[in-house]
């Protein structure tokens, strides 16, 4: 069979037939089935924390698609912005970022919990499998190229601790592993929720280096100053700081996760909420990155060729010992996060399109390929940061590019499948949601084209910029 | 390390213990449920020449970015 099915066989070991004529009940079935039932019984408790009981159940995907993308690159990415281009325009436009997030992940959890279908198999369910195929590609070796990056953020965090690269990699791949081996969705999210609660130390450490408020309130009228105006390094910047915030993988995490956690239509909006949340935090957490790596900036230090490390130890004066060791730390974290998330939005997709069972409450011997894919990929991305000699930061920084200039196709077929009739009802997406939509299509489309200008005729950008600027 | 119990043992055949799993699902929830996939829709000639042009625009971005590595690392 080839592996791009549109059909999902079901494996004979993994059901459980009771009396003909009833449905056939799986494994899977079983501990989605417990994860929805303590979710009714909350629906049906009353009481002041009755709404906070059913939040709790019910957040998970939004958060860790949020803070999964606040990934190593992204901060490091961060990271290089705050030093090189200090708060002015970069603070409002990250904020901006993730208000285009939330817009679209809304809609992958609406499609989720309508269709309890993964993105990639209504791709191919409803589009077919040529124009599947190519959303596929372009999801794997995204992804591929992305889980090499949280490896190199993982490797230069626990550098600053003087760790090895290849012991930091073989931690980091035993955590993943370790998460992963629970065999519950329910059990592997909190597992990844509590790692991923780290992400928020930068903002505490954005409040140690004693920020100048008046400067931070001024850029989000004025969004200046963009020092140097517009030119390639300063596009590059803008295309990877959107590429921090959204790219491909999350389209097909979130959904996938979505529809695994068994949200159903009266859970959409919880799913907001958990996707506006993880979408506050997120922003908090990478406005404190610029935050607390602008004073580099101000002090005209150059960090073109900067790693985690070597960011913590420039910053250790200003924040202390303590801060730079969870500065460090923080990178780790964000690695790692990301690397689960992303490598379990691969394993999602392989599964959907190879008509395999695809859940994380698959045991070892039903999810053979589902696990197989999700330690092949994060083996293999591991193996890659070995290799000496890699330039690792330019690689950080495009691969985030290259998510920019990934995201108008695949939000696309997003955008048509929200708004497709026949498998969303009455849960279509609004006009409001239409038009914001477009526009980030349209934002992503234009950035996109002014890097490849910037590229390819440098002096025609200059003249832009000069025209704009009178 | 805890061992997981096999399928045999873990699911009770009891009518009564399928059913809560039946009705604490959707009916689609169910795996053999969503094995039926959603029929493939038509698309337009105006969808297609949109997914053509963002095909092509993605490709041609890619080769700027190698295009931007190779005079970068020259």
């Amino acid at each position: 069979m080839s592996i791009f099915s549109s059909k999902r066989p079901r494996s004979p070991t993994e059901t459980v037939g009771i009396d003909a004529g009833e449905p056939l009940i799986t494994h899977e079935d079983v501990q989605r089935g417990r994860d929805r039932q303590r979710v009714l019984a909350a629906r049906a408790q009353r009481g002041p924390f009755a709404g906070f009981r059913l939040l709790w159940l019910l957040l998970g995907p939004g958060i860790l698609v949020m803070l999964g993308e606040n990934d190593g690159p992204s901060m490091l990415s961060y990271a290089a912005t705050g030093a090189r281009y200090g708060i002015g325009f970069f603070l409002p436009f990250i904020v901006l970022t993730f208000v285009m997030a939330t817009v679209i992940q809304e809609m992958t959890v609406r499609i989720g919990a309508a269709t309890h279908c993964g993105h990639a198999e209504l791709i191919f369910a409803r589009f077919g499998p040529f124009w599947g195929r190519f959303s596929t590609i372009d999801l794997a070796i995204g992804n591929f190229l992305t889980l090499i990056t949280e490896f190199v953020a993982i490797r230069a965090g626990l550098g600053f601790f003087g760790i090895r690269p290849w012991v930091a990699v073989s931690c980091a791949v035993m955590i993943l592993y370790f998460a992963i081996l629970t065999h519950r969705y329910w059990t592997w999210e909190r597992i990844t929720l509590a790692i991923a609660a780290f992400n928020l130390v930068f903002i505490p450490l954005a409040l140690i280096g004693g920020p100048d408020w008046n400067s931070v309130g001024r850029s989000f009228i004025s969004w200046r100053p963009l020092p140097g105006g517009l030119t390639n390094d300063t596009l590059l910047i803008i295309v990877a700081n959107i590429g921090a915030t959204v790219t491909p993988w999350m389209l097909f995490f979130q959904q996938s996760a979505t529809v695994d956690k068994g949200l159903t239509r009266g859970d959409i909006r919880f799913g907001r909420i958990d996707t506006a949340l993880g979408a506050t935090l997120a922003a908090a957490s990478a406005l404190g990155m610029i935050v607390v790596t602008a004073p580099l900036f101000a002090l005209h230090m150059s960090t073109q060729n900067f790693e985690a490390a070597e960011f913590a130890q420039a910053l250790q004066p200003l924040i202390g010992r303590c801060g730079a060791v969870l500065f460090s730390l923080g990178i780790v974290e964000a690695g790692i996060v990301a690397a689960i998330t992303i490598s379990a939005s691969s394993a999602y997709a392989f599964g959907e399109v190879a008509g395999k069972p695809h859940s994380l409450n698959l045991s070892m011997r039903e999810g053979r390929s589902f696990y197989s894919v999700l330690f092949l990929s994060v083996a293999a991305a591991a193996a890659v940061v070995l290799i000496p000699g890699l330039p690792l930061v330019r690689v950080v920084l495009i691969v985030n590019v290259v998510a920019t200039l990934a995201m108008p196709p695949a939000l696309v077929f997003l955008y048509m499948l929200a708004n497709d009739k026949e498998i969303m009802g009455d849960l279509v997406s609004p006009r409001w949601a239409n038009i914001l939509a477009s526009a980030v299509v349209v934002l992503l489309t234009t950035a996109g084209l002014l890097f490849g200008i910037s590229v390819l005729a440098p002096r025609v950008l200059t003249a832009l910029a000069e025209h704009t600027a009178h | 390390m805890i061992r997981k119990p096999a399928l045999s043992e873990e699911l009770d055949s009891s009518s009564a213990a399928n059913q809560s799993v039946l009705d604490s699902l959707e009916p689609d929830q169910l795996v053999a449920t969503r094995a039926r996939p959603f029929p493939r829709r038509k698309l337009k000639r105006s969808e297609i020449v949109l997914f053509w042009a963002l095909r092509l625009y993605l490709l041609f971005m890619i080769a700027v970015v190698i295009y931007q590595l190779w005079i970068s690392n020259r």
